[in-house]
């Protein structure tokens, strides 16, 4: 079994996760990020992708809305390509009760959340969309973010900076002697290989699997699992993130990302971290919640609806944890449980992924002694991309092909744009719903990381637009099959790619999606028989 | 953003029907082609409006992707938008800011239009005009007649059916071609139907198809409003040029959420209002022989409108006259984009199906109702070309309004 | 506007052309109107007639005529059972216009062909265009598969690495493949297509393609050889090259499907049927049973159709002929009810070997393509309906969709040709 010598073990490949990483590799910590599937796995891509200003969260919880507000302008910063400005709104109908309204001005006030009233006729007729009933409107700093982008981001600067990071690799046992941590063990998802890894410091931020982990260590670490679902339509229904003038609850938050908008979310706890099945009648429950705020909504065409499960750490009186806000929980097992090298960060949002783990890491630092400070709000994620290298981009992918891509690749966008420029055909687009080109398909096949036509997918949204991969996924195949890990199975290559497009489809199954179906399985069972495919 | 202006985009299934029978994405690569031009980017013009691909100027607004899309969803309007939106952030070359004013073309050629006429057949000239404008040597000048349709017409007397009927006759027959205005008037004459006429802008297709969308806007108003005012006074409005047809009826709304219902209902092609007359008994069917066999082609932009070839039923009921359906798809010619020094090859080829047709069929005369289908098909074939009209009105009577 | 005639088709999918063929040969006056382009232009461009054995759905099955008379016995809700009286007639008819047209439909001795794919799948069908007819796969002693560098769709290692894969070659035929260049750029199929009908081009694929056949190989190349469906592509590439060519299923665009929606649209038109695409049925008068006139629009405009009978041959949902919302679909003309079954429109595995319950709903119909209501009463008289409008098919599995097409929309036609003055 091949040994490994690190540091510190970060555990989850999550926002949470990949924020330690490069907090720690910033203050000249070595580390290895340790993540099951692909990064993004578990919750930091199944979320709602909303970077709050805090203020849904002003009335009940002041400390939460000051803590959003504050990361909120730090990303902004350090990651302009993750974030996309489009300012929220907040939106009373007659039916919410109007005293809520005043009481939320004055703790947004208080939170140090700008918040501005605005004309609701102007408002209308801007956003035709919304619900002519709107009785009052508010305008917020929200924002929307892209949780992959953040996440490679965080990777890819920590990776500057020396850290590692092992995806589809699986923490199967955490080793110890005389109460301190020793090392982990892991397993190869792809191959089944065993490895270990030893080390000083184990960090758990494996999000809702985050009792798991602490299990493995025997500790007991309380995460509740909510699920929550959403849904994706096909185009942009509004240019600002709108939410709900009234206290916080299911179905009330639109988040116009890119091509699509996410409405979400409903709350119901499950047993099992990885339960991430939409269900058909939360969707249906979030459409009607939807519609007071947008009537017309059933009008719009849903392409897929995806769930993720929150982790919401519960304290337990009796292992006493030490709650950071009520928001997030750092647990000091040293502490709390007698057991050294070892700390978990649960709970939390996304918006706050930079504090939790600057948090978190000057925990870690002190007790291996480093004392030098956290540079994760001030240095940028990655570098703009300059305007001279946009105009050359556009040339080769057109203005949204070239504008989307740089803000995927960052500072690889020279390299992709290079190589469309040298060879024309790679500057072909592959993904034509998300105008993905060739180039930038290939940049993610040979990361290094991509194993599956899905790593491939989140990096570069590929197979994320109308048609959900049915014509991209059988071009990209056959583009990709020079390459080792895609020149296999072609069949279980495919059919893991649709089946899990299929999950996501399925829920919304009615309406243009339903049309978009029977053209699919057109293709797939009628014209290429790949249902019984050897 | 209500559902009407998204111009169906939500309905696209990516199924790629418009793509393999768009005419211009069949001859060439230089255009990215319908779905990807049109629904593909919307969805990215919601955010950024200037996600247009610069492959736009290439689509001929033929209509094609329209007809075929299994879907409903408006690509050539999302399209022509999108080439509004290309030209307001990139601007128009000065070719094309002359080629989409016919109008103004037309009037400038009222000063002497035989002299213009002779200077478009000036080869040295032409190819000067190829190299300062970009407007191409190779393709046959439209000719200027030596009077306005407006100029010659004389409503006649004749006896009152209480039927108002008012023609819109656009740039083409006004300027190039008044003897289909004539024919016309010849054929609700015969009918005992006075024609009124009056002083239109153009309406605006030109404008359209180089991406001039505010001067379009403007011009649509004040055409909608002076149609509107006739409608009003119980006027039934006639056209015979199925292009500007279609810009009143649907590029108004489409384009410029302007309320185009009024003209669904009273504006009405010249053999659809026949076609009325004929289903009330009112028609009068006295038509004199006339042993001919045509070819027909059906402008793109007829097809587009989807109500099938109106002079179809009539044109039946002239004795001898036998008409066979080219069937070979869009001429190329596309209005001014076949004049254009880039595109005259494309169009060309475009045009080449019909050519084909034409040679199969062994026609030598070949109908269809839109003047620039008409000198295309002569262009292309050196066959003589008429409006539908032209040979009703032969069979109606006396007059000589086929060559011979 | 109002417009009459005998009989109305909606719809311009296989089935709709189907019918006015066969309705126009009769000597009505037909008018077809449709919204837009059928499914058989998105299809291999085959007629599927029945692909797979009863008892064993994995096993390819030899007869398809008598699997399906074995299937209207223990399925008699499957369409077939609706028309099986007019299905031998139906093909030939189908082969006989095909013939007239320039555009040879192949049986494969009343059996199943075999034809690879794309993706280097087989798939079983009933009649192939001569471009497409590999004969038997078992038999062919080299396969060179073809891929051109223009198109982003065909790639040739994955063809014959699953075609290797499927066990159809011998073990020791040799399978090889070429990219070839006509002429650069990025090609639809179409523009493609467009491209080798000129000479020159086919000369040049021609030279690059020489060096590398083995005596004896078939070539198997992607379905862009001819615009046309009489394009003589295909014959002289297998001419100037001294061995067979086929063309090989693809995901659309894809021509043979194309070719044979074509070839029937201009045969239709050719028999005096006024062909109106772009105009679409929003609804329907219907009194005392019978369908009075027809509320369609085209670019906005009103128009009033008024027939004898109306085949509605607009397809299921993709087509337009099914609409739904969530936990409801409806027929989208005159509203007949369609039967959902159970609450589980689809299977959690995408390529389930049950398919999907979406793909088979649809309108239930008498023997004469009536739509009938659940007690089995005719809802209205002088409505047929045809194609994949009709419930209990399931042609992703099944394999049977446009052979369901041609028999159905022949069958309409026939009897609308029937109906007296
Ligand atoms: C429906 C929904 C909507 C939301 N919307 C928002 C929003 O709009 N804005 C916002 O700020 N927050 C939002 N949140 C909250 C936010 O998404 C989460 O708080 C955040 O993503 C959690 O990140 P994480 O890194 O802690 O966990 P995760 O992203 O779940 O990361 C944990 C990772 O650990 C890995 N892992 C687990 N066990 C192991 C193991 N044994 N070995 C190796 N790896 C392991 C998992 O695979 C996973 O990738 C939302 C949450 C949900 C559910
Ligand atoms: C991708 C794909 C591949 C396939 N491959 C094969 C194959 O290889 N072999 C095979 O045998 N089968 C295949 N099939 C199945 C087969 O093609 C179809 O089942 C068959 O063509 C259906 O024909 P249809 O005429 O019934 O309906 P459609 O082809 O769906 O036609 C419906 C028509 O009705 C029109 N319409 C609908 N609503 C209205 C309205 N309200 N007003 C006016 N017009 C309207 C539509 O515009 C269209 O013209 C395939 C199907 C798909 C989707
Ligand atoms: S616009 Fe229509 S024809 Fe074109 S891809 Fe979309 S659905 Fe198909
Ligand atoms: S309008 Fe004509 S040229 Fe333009 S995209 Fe549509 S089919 Fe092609």
């Amino acid at each position: 079994m091949e040994t490994d010598k690190v540091q510190v073990v970060v555990i989850g490949g999550g926002a949470t996760g990949t924020g330690i990483l490069r907090d720690l590799a910033l203050r000249g910590i070595p580390a290895v990020l340790v993540e099951q599937g692909d990064l993004a796995h578990g919750t930091s891509s199944r979320f709602h992708g909303l970077l709050h200003s805090g203020a849904r969260y002003a009335v009940k919880d002041k400390e939460a809305a000051r803590e959003c507000i504050e990361e909120n302008m730090i990303l902004r910063r350090i990651a302009p390509n993750c974030v996309e400005l489009t300012g929220g709104l907040f939106v009373q109908l007659p039916e919410d009760d109007p005293q809520y309204a005043d009481r939320w001005i004055t703790a947004c006030a208080e939170a140090g959340i700008n918040c501005e009233e605005i004309d609701v006729q102007e408002l209308i007729k801007k956003n035709p969309v919304l619900s002519p009933n709107v009785t009052r409107a508010f305008k917020v700093p929200d924002c929307a973010v892209d949780g992959f982008r953040i996440l490679w981001g965080n990777v890819n600067s920590a990776r500057r900076y020396g850290a590692r990071v092992l995806t589809y690799h699986r923490v199967s046992a955490i080793h110890q002697s005389n109460g301190r941590v020793t090392g982990v063990e892991l397993i190869n998802q792809l191959n089944g290989q065993k490895r270990s890894v030893e080390c000083e410091m184990v960090i758990n931020a494996a999000g809702p699997w985050g009792g798991e982990v602490a299990a493995m260590a025997g500790l007991e670490v309380n995460v509740i699992k909510d699920k929550g679902t959403l849904v994706a339509y096909n185009h942009r229904l509004m240019s600002m993130v709108v939410n709900r003038l009234r206290p916080p609850g299911d179905g009330d938050i639109f988040v116009p990302h890119g091509t699509i908008t996410i409405l979400g979310t409903t709350s119901t706890t499950v047993d099992n971290p990885g339960c991430t099945k939409p269900g058909h009648n939360e969707v249906l429950e979030l459409i009607k919640i939807g519609q007071e705020m947008v009537p017309e909504l059933e009008s719009y065409r849903l392409i897929r609806a995806f769930a993720g499960v929150r982790p919401l750490y519960q304290e337990n009186s009796a292992a006493g944890g030490r709650s950071v806000t009520r928001n997030f929980a750092l647990l000091d097992h040293r502490q709390r449980d007698g057991l050294a090298g070892m700390v978990s960060i649960v709970g939390g949002k996304f918006t706050t992924f930079r504090l939790m783990a600057e948090k978190t890491v000057d925990l870690v630092a002190s007790q291996l002694g480093v004392n030098a400070p956290c540079r994760t709000a001030r240095e940028p994620l990655t570098a703009p991309v300059s305007e001279e290298l946009l105009e050359r981009g556009k040339k080769v992918f057109g203005v949204p092909g070239a504008k989307k891509a740089a803000e995927r690749l960052g500072d690889s966008f020279a390299q992709v744009v290079e190589q469309a420029e040298k060879n024309p055909d790679k500057g072909r687009i592959f993904c034509e719903c998300e105008v993905v080109s060739l180039a930038e398909i290939e940049h993610a096949a040979h990361s290094g990381d991509s194993f599956t036509l899905g790593d491939i997918r989140r990096k570069t949204r590929m197979g994320m637009g109308t048609c959900q991969g049915t014509f991209c996924s059988y071009r990209i195949l056959g583009a990709l099959s020079g390459y080792p890990q895609f020149a296999g199975n072609h069949r279980e290559y495919l059919t893991k790619f649709l089946q899990k497009r299929w999950k996501g489809m399925r829920p919304v199954l009615w309406g243009q999606q339903l049309r978009e179906a029977q053209l699919s399985t057109g293709i797939y069972c009628t014209l290429f028989a790949m249902e019984r495919m050897r | 953003m209500s559902s009407d202006h998204r111009l169906a985009l939500d309905n696209c299934i990516k199924c790629s029907i418009c793509v393999s029978h768009c005419p211009v994405a069949r001859v060439t690569d230089k255009f990215a082609g319908p779905k990807q031009n049109g629904p593909d980017l919307e969805r990215f013009r919601l955010e950024e409006p200037a996600a247009v691909h610069p492959s736009i100027g290439y689509c001929t607004n033929c209509k094609g992707c329209d007809v075929v899309c299994p879907s409903g969803v408006a690509v050539s309007a999302m399209n022509c938008r999108a080439r509004g939106e290309y030209v307001s952030l990139h601007g128009a070359p000065l070719r094309d800011k002359i080629l989409a004013r016919v109008d103004r073309m037309g009037r400038a050629a009222r000063l002497a239009p035989s002299l213009v006429n002779r200077l478009a057949g000036l080869r040295p000239l032409r190819l000067l005009a190829e190299k300062m404008l970009g407007i191409s040597a190779a393709m046959t000048m439209p000719r200027y007649a030596k009077k306005t349709f407006l100029e010659l017409y004389k409503p006649k007397n004749i006896g009152d059916t209480g039927r108002k009927v008012l023609y819109y006759p656009g740039c083409y027959v006004n300027y190039n071609a008044p003897e289909v205005g004539l024919a016309l008037a010849e054929v609700l004459a015969h009918n005992n139907i006075r024609v009124e006429v009056e002083q239109f802008d153009c309406c605006g297709l030109p404008l359209i198809a180089n991406g001039l969308l505010d001067t379009a806007r403007d011009q649509a108003k004040k055409n909608l409003a002076k149609l509107q005012g006739y409608i009003n006074r119980g006027y039934d409005i006639v056209t015979t040029c199925p292009s500007c047809h279609l810009t009143l009826r649907q590029e108004y709304r489409e384009l410029f959420q302007l309320n185009t219902d009024p003209l669904h209902e009273k504006m009405l092609d010249v053999f659809e209002y026949l076609s009325v007359l004929l289903q009330q008994g009112k028609l009068v069917t006295r038509f004199e022989e006339l042993p001919l066999q045509v070819g027909y082609h059906q402008p793109c932009h007829l097809k587009a409108a989807g109500c099938g070839v109106p002079s179809r039923e009539i044109l039946q009921l002239i004795p001898g006259l036998r008409v066979a359906d080219l069937d070979a798809g869009c001429c190329g010619l596309a209005g001014t984009y076949g004049f254009k020094k880039e595109k005259y090859a494309i169009s060309q080829a475009i045009g080449r199906n019909v050519f084909n047709a034409v040679k199969e069929l062994g026609v030598r005369q070949v109908i269809s109702e839109c003047g620039m289908c008409q000198l295309q098909i002569h262009h292309l074939t050196g066959v003589a070309v008429y409006h539908p009209l032209q040979v009703l009105a032969q069979a109606c009577g006396p007059g000589k309004w086929l060559a011979k | 506007m109002n417009k009459y005639t005998d009989v109305l088709i909606i719809g311009a999918g296989l089935s709709g052309l189907m019918a006015a063929a066969k309705a126009a040969e009769l000597g009505k006056k037909v008018t077809l109107v449709a919204k837009g382009m059928g499914a058989v232009g998105l299809s291999s461009g085959c007629i599927d007639l029945w692909g797979y054995n009863l008892e064993d759905p994995n096993q390819v099955c030899q007869d398809p005529l008598a699997e399906i008379a074995r299937l209207c016995a223990v399925n008699p809700q499957h369409p077939y059972a609706r028309v099986q009286d007019v299905l031998e007639e139906s093909l030939l008819f189908f082969r006989r216009v095909c013939q007239e047209n320039g555009n040879p439909y192949l049986d494969h001795r009343g059996g199943n062909w075999l034809l690879p794919t794309a993706l280097g799948t087989l798939r079983p069908t009933y009649l192939a265009p001569a471009s497409m007819a590999v004969g038997d796969l078992q038999q062919v002693r080299g396969v060179l598969v073809v891929g051109f560098r223009e198109l982003k769709d065909f790639y040739p290692d994955v063809l014959a690495a699953n075609l290797k894969k499927s066990g159809v070659l011998q073990a020791d035929c040799p399978l090889n493949t070429l990219m070839v260049c006509a002429g650069g750029g990025e090609l639809t199929p179409n523009t493609l297509a467009h491209r080798l009908e000129n000479p020159a081009v086919v000369d040049r694929i021609v030279d690059q393609i020489k060096p590398h056949l083995l005596p004896g190989a078939v070539l198997l190349l992607p379905p862009v050889l001819g615009e046309r469906w009489d394009s003589q592509v295909a014959k002289n590439l297998a001419e100037k090259l001294g061995h067979p060519v086929y063309e090989v299923a693809n995901i659309p665009p894809a021509l043979p499907g194309q070719r044979l929606q074509q070839m029937l649209l201009h045969h239709v038109k050719g028999q005096g049927v006024e062909v109106v695409i772009g105009c679409t049925v929003n609804g329907a008068r219907v009194a005392d049973k019978r369908c009075t006139e027809v509320l369609a629009t085209g670019a906005g405009k009103p128009i009033k159709i008024s027939a004898k009978t109306v085949i509605l041959a607009t397809g299921s949902f993709l087509g337009g002929g099914l609409e739904s919302k969530p936990g409801k679909a409806w027929e989208s003309i005159f509203r007949l009810p369609v039967e959902i079954g159970h609450e589980k429109w689809s299977a959690r595995d995408f390529l389930s070997m049950a398919g999907h319950l979406f793909n088979q709903m649809g309108i239930k119909v008498n023997e004469h393509l009536r739509p009938v209501d659940k007690t089995g009463e005719v809802i209205i008289e002088n409505v047929m309906v045809t194609g994949a409008n009709l419930a209990g098919c399931n042609h992703p599995i099944e394999k049977c969709g446009n052979g369901v097409a041609v028999a159905s929309g022949y069958k309409a036609g026939k009897l609308a040709g029937e109906v007296g003055e």
